[in-house]
Formats: structure tokens, sequence, C-alpha cells
């Protein structure tokens, strides 16, 4: 196994020395204080102890085995779609991708809400079955329920990172199987998901960790069976009015949800080290020859718009009903929700805000990012694996306790009621997007071109700009994607943040969900959906022709 | 990177910060306005009517609202306390046991308003701290597309007929649902045997009264335990809804506002409380498909006046002492 560590002098070169510390400030002052602060805020007020519940630890039960298993099955789910969208000719590849990435921009709350129409115990589905085979096929409600949404609403994230590592593979590797006499399945089996094995990883971790903080879905879902998740437990501390100084006692959850995440880093490690290394190559590995390309398109194309359209389609229902349970019928659609939603001044407002402060996180956390990715998978600079894994924290805490984190500090920093400290909070819990997604191409790229340009003359900061950061750039940007995309509907940190007289796309549309105005906000989720769609599109399309 | 990449970042820098400082720039842009900050949970589009008609009264008080739910209020509360003051001078939201808690801590200051004697005195704290602004009651909602006649009781909802219909608020999340089940839990008619009874029917216990209200409207879950105005908003909307007062009476909360002693502008404060609280903020309130405080502000379209409903009267410190027994029992049964 070639080494990835470079070059044995660089600890004595000052530029990069340099980006280290500054990376190291950074996180320190963007990650680990704010983080630092609400867990101190948990611990000094002498209450971890009474999390010492049963509840609370079948809640931690409930939260460990969901994430675990919504994270196993989103990454099972994305490398199936990946490895038919991605590596084969299939007919309408464009319009799948973009639909198979379309659960990252609803909001999982309503998300959950249009599953529930659908499989509630009353929902349409099994209102259906009950009429055809007398009784109802499957009640989202509980622990399955939960596992099942977290997954489908997380499996784009894998998807992406899946991609970018799809395109990392050289051709030559499958050919040369081929050519010795393998079939197409065989160099699947023993070419391409090998090589794939640290991108399933580091999704997998991706998805498992940012699990653990959902709300909306465990509340949704779960709480009808009396379903809890530690998330949950946070948001039920705060809401009933039971519990006296109740933020203290969400800040100690948070503490318990560091501690796994901490546990679950140890754990992981054995697990993740990269087997193999690869030559960078320029050609794209060739498509899969499909013996039956007609049967896999159409099960492929059912299963996407089973996914995606279905929940899809009952939230554009939804949205051109003027109320909800008006009958279906041609004269009742109406485009009132979308006319008063486009009307409305929360929602211009909410939509530059938003897109600000979406864009805002995806360049400093792509630049962030690259940079962290880039040195802890190209150097041997001290402290870099560490680097990752601060970065990973704040993903596993969910947003009402990060917000609390970030208020507590806000009038020190002379931020309270500013948006930049919604910029901070969103930088520090989506860090970790992009510093994952660069972590799996990267490690696995053998160090042969920076050797090479090293050989050629070049400076240490020279093979480290112009080899490794532009090796990392694509998956770079992919990451920075991903948090475009789930910044731009966020809503439990701004919720707790936003300065009077203003909102968030994502706080808009759980207003209008709060009020009653179910019609509206649907309509809203619709509009930011497509848009986003449209947008992705747009930016797909550039990575995959570059 | 390349010269066109380098430039590409620098333009999407420059356009950025463009819309950063665009999205902060308030600006003073009021000449010599006063500017209160409100906490509340009304709904955005309710308290934005409200706060219009507000200015046609105060043309030179701006009121600047953060709007959340009662529990991203509560964290923010608690979160600014921790640093120092309450970001907001004014708060309307929760209910009565919130504000007692308010009271302890010494955060409210004494009201100082005329309209105080139109709001009858249950209805306000007796050492003037805070006063009710819409009464809130949780009624017995149907699908009137599946049922003809409404569940005339909350005793009719434990029948047979209502096995799998129903649907209500989680008791432990919310914090009007736990005041709720604490009520029940109290009447000599209903108690943990009504729980027993209606857990019978397996009801959903849905995450708080907007899920209620959706699927009660949509006829998923027909039948619905859920606040009243949400109903007639959305039968004024066209959907299939109404709402039974049941017999035995309904629990309900009145919505409390009150002024934070720290507050720097409690002229300004004191005068939308006033407003509020007055004759027209009620009319308005009624307008909004609110029962209000006062009988002289009428009744929303569709719903009883406020002398013909009765209402389920606890004291706070019976509810305080009982809830938690009463959400083991909902637990237990209902929930179970």
């Amino acid at each position: 196994m070639p080494s990835t560590r470079l070059w044995e002098a660089e600890r004595a070169l000052p530029a990069l020395g340099l980006i280290n510390a500054g990376l190291w400030l950074f996180c320190l002052t963007v990650v680990l204080v704010p983080l630092g602060t609400v867990a101190l805020y948990g611990l000094a007020s002498g209450r971890l102890e009474e999390l010492a519940e049963p509840e609370v630890a079948a809640a931690a039960w409930n939260s460990l085995s969901s994430a675990v298993l919504s994270g196993a099955l989103a990454v099972l789910i994305a490398l199936g779609l990946v490895l038919v969208i991605e590596h084969t000719r299939l007919p309408g590849r464009a319009t799948l991708r973009i639909l198979a990435l379309s659960p990252l921009l609803i909001p999982p709350f309503i998300g959950a809400i249009s599953w529930i129409g659908l499989f509630g115990p009353s929902g349409m589905i099994n209102s259906a079955a009950e009429g055809l085979i007398g009784r109802p096929l499957w009640s989202i409600y509980g622990g399955d329920g939960v596992i099942l949404l977290l997954a489908l609403h997380a499996y784009p994230i894998a998807y992406l990172l899946l991609t970018a590592a799809l395109a990392r593979i050289p051709a030559e590797l499958e050919e040369a199987a081929r050519a010795s006499g393998a079939g197409s399945r065989r160099a699947l089996a023993h070419i391409t998901l090998p090589l794939l094995r640290p991108a399933l990883i580091s999704s997998f971790v991706l998805v498992t960790v940012s699990n653990l903080a959902d709300f909306g879905i465990p509340a949704l879902v779960g709480a009808p069976e009396r379903y809890e998740t530690l998330a949950t437990i946070a948001y039920r501390f705060v809401r009933s009015g039971t519990v006296d100084n109740s933020v203290e006692l969400a800040a100690c959850v948070g503490v318990v949800l560091l501690l796994m995440v901490a546990a679950g880093m140890l754990l992981i490690r054995r697990f993740s080290r990269a087997s193999y290394a690869l030559e960078p190559s320029v050609s794209r590995a060739a498509p899969l020859a499909l013996k039956r390309p007609w049967l896999l398109g159409g099960t492929t194309w059912a299963a996407v718009l089973g996914i995606t359209a279905l929940p899809l389609s009952a939230l554009l229902i939804q949205a051109l009903l003027p109320a909800p349970g008006m009958e279906l019928s041609w004269e009742n659609l109406s485009l009132g929700n979308f006319s008063s939603v486009l009307e409305s001044p929360w929602a211009a407002e909410g939509t530059q805000l938003s897109l600000s402060l979406a864009l805002g996180a995806a360049l400093i956390t792509g630049v962030v990012g690259l940079a962290i990715g880039t040195v802890m998978t190209r150097t041997s600079l001290p402290g870099r694996s560490l680097l990752r894994k601060v970065s990973l924290l704040p993903l596993a805490v969910p947003g009402l306790i990060v917000a609390v984190g970030w208020l507590l500090l806000a009038p020190h920093l002379g931020l309270y009621n500013s948006p930049w400290l919604i910029l901070w909070a969103y930088v520090m819990s989506f860090l970790a997007l992009v510093v994952q997604a660069i972590e799996a191409p990267l490690r696995s790229t053998s160090p042969a071109l920076e050797e090479a340009a090293r050989v050629s003359g070049a400076s240490a900061l020279r093979a480290f700009s112009d080899v490794s950061v532009r090796l990392a750039l694509p998956a770079a940007a992919a990451g920075a994607l991903l948090v475009l995309l789930t910044a731009v509907r966020e809503l439990t940190i701004s919720a707790l943040l936003l300065a009077p007289n203003a909102q968030t796309l994502g706080v808009a549309i759980f207003n209008l969900q709060q009020a009653g105005s179910y019609g509206s906000a649907a309509a809203l989720s619709v509009l930011v959906t497509v848009a986003g769609l449209l947008g992705m599109g747009l930016i797909t399309r550039r990575l995959h022709t570059r | 990177m390349t010269q066109t990449l380098r430039r590409r970042a620098a333009l999407g820098t420059t356009a950025l910060a463009g819309l950063l400082l665009s999205a902060c720039g308030t600006g003073d842009d009021g000449s010599g306005a006063t500017t209160i900050t409100l906490y509340t949970s009304e709904p955005q589009e309710k308290i934005d009517e409200l706060l219009a008609d507000f200015a046609q009264v105060e043309p030179d008080i701006e009121v600047e609202v953060f709007r959340a739910g009662t529990g991203d209020l509560t964290a923010r509360l608690e979160t600014d306390l921790n640093a120092g003051d309450p970001g907001a001078d004014v708060f309307l939201a929760a209910d009565a046991p919130t504000f007692e808690g308010f009271k302890e801590d010494g955060l409210l200051m004494e009201l100082d308003s005329e309209e105080l004697d139109a709001v009858p005195d249950q209805w306000q704290d007796p050492e003037g701290q805070y006063v009710g602004t819409r009464i809130i009651p949780t009624v017995i909602a149907y699908n009137t597309a599946e049922y003809d006649a409404a569940p005339a009781s909350w005793q009719e909802l434990t029948e047979a007929e209502y096995d799998g219909q129903i649907t209500l608020p989680d008791p432990a999340v919310s914090g009007a649902a736990a005041f709720n089940a604490a009520v029940w839990y109290l009447q000599d008619d209903l108690g943990e045997d009504w729980f027993a009874d209606l857990g019978g029917n397996s009801p959903v216990i849905a995450e708080s009264n907007g899920p209620v209200g959706q699927s009660v409207a949509e006829g998923s879950q027909p039948v619905g335990v859920v606040v009243d105005f949400m109903m007639r908003d959305l039968h004024d909307a066209g959907s299939p809804a109404a709402v039974s007062y049941p017999e035995e009476g309904v629990p309900y909360i009145y919505q409390p506002i009150g002024i934070f002693e720290a507050t720097e502008e409690a002229e300004a404060a004191q005068a939308f409380v006033d407003y509020v609280i007055s004759q027209r903020g009620q009319e308005y309130a009624v307008e909004q498909n609110y029962l209000p405080v006062r009988e002289d502000a009428g009744t929303p379209e569709g719903a009883p006046r406020l002398d013909e409903i009765s209402f389920m009267e606890e004291g706070l410190s019976e509810i305080t002492e009982v809830q938690g027994e009463a959400l083991d029992a909902f637990d237990s049964t209902v929930g179970g």
C-alpha cells in the first residue's frame, strides 16, 4: 500500500504551516467555541444527571438505531441509483438524476407531512388498500417510518458523494478486467464497488451523523407511536413548559449527542482507512453494458418516481387546492395559493435572505472545506485528522442546540439580531458536508502527481495549490452544492437566530404550516423545490460536462 | 486557479457581500418613531394584519416582531436572559402558567391601562402584570363531508363510531395541550376514566394543533381535538370542517400579553397593550376568528357568544399540581 504521506520536510515549510494554523483558528472560533459554549452551559447547570431516566436511554437508543439504519439504507438506495443512473446509458438519465436529488430541497417536516398523507393510517394509499385487500398496507407511524423517511430524505447526500467518487475511477481498470474476460457484473463487483468503498463509508458517516440531529421527521412520524429520539426529547423539554430552565437541559442532551458521535468516530476509524490508491485519470469509467436496458430502466423510473414524484405530487395537490379537504376537481383547482405566496412580502424577503445565507455558507464552507479536505488527505501536517473530526461534530447536534450556542455568544460578538450570526451558524453546521465530500476521492488518489510536481521543481506550496487543491476541486464543488441546497430551506437554526421582522424560507414555510395555511406552505415548498431543481439542473450539467 | 475562475470567485464574493449587506440594512428610516420589539407565537399573517391596524391608531410606534413557536420563543427568551435582558419589550404568547413563571422571576412590569376594567377578572392577573388577549378554547372539530353531526360531548368521543377516526395534539410536546390534559383530568365526569375510554378508540397523537387541523380538514382523521379559531379559518377558506363546543365545557387559554420590566420604551409598549385589549383591537381579533376577551367586541361568524360557552375553570395552582399526574395518566392510556 503506497503511503499518502507526501513530503517529510513539510513541517519546516512555513507557508503550509500557516494554512494549517489558519484552519485550526477557523475551526476553533467557528466550531469549537460555540459548541463548547453550549456544552459548558449544559454541563455547568449540573443537570446532566437529570437525563439518567429510562425514557432518555430509550430515546438515545432510538437515535442511535434510527441514525445508523437510515444511514445504511440511504447509502444502499444511493448506490443503487448511482450505478444505474451514472454508470449506464439508460434513457432519460439527466431527468432521473435531477428527480433523484429532489428530496434534498423539500424541508423534512413538509416531506413528512406529504408522506403521512399517503401512508398515514387513513392516508390515500392505506385507504385504497383498505378497499382492495381489506386492510391498510403499512402505517408510516413509528420507528420503521422514521427510519425510512430519514433514509429517503438523506440519500441524495450519498448520491452526490458517490457520483463524485465514481467519476474518479479510471476507465482503464474496468476495461482491463473486461479484457481479461470478466463480464460487466464481475467487473462491477470486483473493481468498481471495492474502489467506491471509501466514498460509501464517508457518505454513511455523513448521513448517519446528520440524521442523529434531525427533528422534523421523528417529531411528526414517531410521536404518534411514542417513538422519541434525543432530538425530539430536547425539543420536548423546551416546548412542554413543564421543565424549569429547559434550555439547560436541552444543552445537556446536546452533550450526550456529542459524546455519542465522539465514541462513534473512534469506532469508525478502524474501517475508514483507504485500502487503494488510484492513479489519477482523465478517462471516464465506461458505462455498464445492459442486457435488458428497458427492464432496468423501467424499474428505476418506477422507483425514482415512487420515492420522489409521489410525495411531490401530494404536495402539489395540496398547493393547488384553496383549502385542504376540498374535492379534487378541475373547478376547484386554483393558483390562489401560489399568487398569495408570491405577493406576500415574507416570501420575497425570505428568498433574498435565504439565498444570500445559503450562497455565503456554500462559498465559505466550499473554500474552507477544500483547504481542510486537502490538508487532511494530501499532507502530513500535524492534527489533520482531528480537524476533520472537529468539523463533523456540529452536524450531530439539533439546530435548536446549535442556535442556543450562537445566541449565547451573540451579544459578546456584537452580532445579536444580525444575519451574520445565522451565516456563521450555517458555516459551522454544514462545513462537514464539504470536508466529507472531499475525503473519499482524495484519500484514494495516489500521491504520484504531487511527487511529479515536486520532482519537476515546484515548491511544496505550489504542488499543494496547483495539484492537490485542484484534484479536490470537483468534490469540493459537489460539497458546496450540498451546503447550498441544505441551507436554502434550513429551519431550526434560523428559527431561533432571526432578527425581528426577518424570515428565512424554511421559517416562512413553517410559519404558514403552523398557522393552518397548508396550501400556501405547500405552494412555497413547491416553488422552492422547482427553483432548486432548475438551479441544480444547471449546476450538475456544468459539473458533468467539465 | 485560472484567471477566469479567480475573477468569477471575486465577482461572486462581491455580489454576495452586497446581498448580505442589503439583507442587514433595516436602517433608521423612521423619523422620530419609537420602535418596540414583540415576541409572539401568533400566526404570521394574523400578527401582520393586527400591526397594520395598530399603525393606524399609533402611527409613531413601530413594532418589530420576532414570531416563533412557543418552544423557540421560550428558548430564545431563556438564552436572552442568560446573557442579560430580554430581547423584547412585549411578550404575547402561551398561557397564564408561563406568565406566572415570568412574574415569579420578576420579569414583568405592572400594566397601567384603563382598558383592563373591560376584561373580566378571571382573564387577567390580579396584580395587573399580564392580561388575556384572546380566548382560545380547545374544541371538537369534525370533517363535514364524513359526518353530518358533530360529537356533542367529550364523552361521545369514546363511542365505537369514532374508533380510529380521532386525532389530537401531543400533551407531552405542546404546553397548551398539557394544560388541557390537566383540565380534563380534574373534571369529575371525565378524568382518568375518560382518558382510558378515549384510548380505546386508538386516537392518532399528532405533533401539534397544525397537523390535527390538516388531517381533520383533509378527512384522513375526520375528528380532531383542536383550537377553535384554526378550524374557523379552514372553514372560511373552503375546507369541509366545522367545530362543536362540547356540552361539558371547554378547556381554554387566554393568551396573555405582558411588558418586560427591562423595557426602555414602557410608554410605547403600554400603548400597544392598550390597543390589543381595546374595543378596536378586540374587534379586530374577532375579525381574525378569535373569541375576544371583552363582551363588547362581538363574536366571530359561526361562533357562539362568550356567554353561551361553558368554560372549564380550574385554578392555576391546581393545574400545575396535577399536570405531571395528568400527563402520566394520558401517556399510559391514550398514548399507550
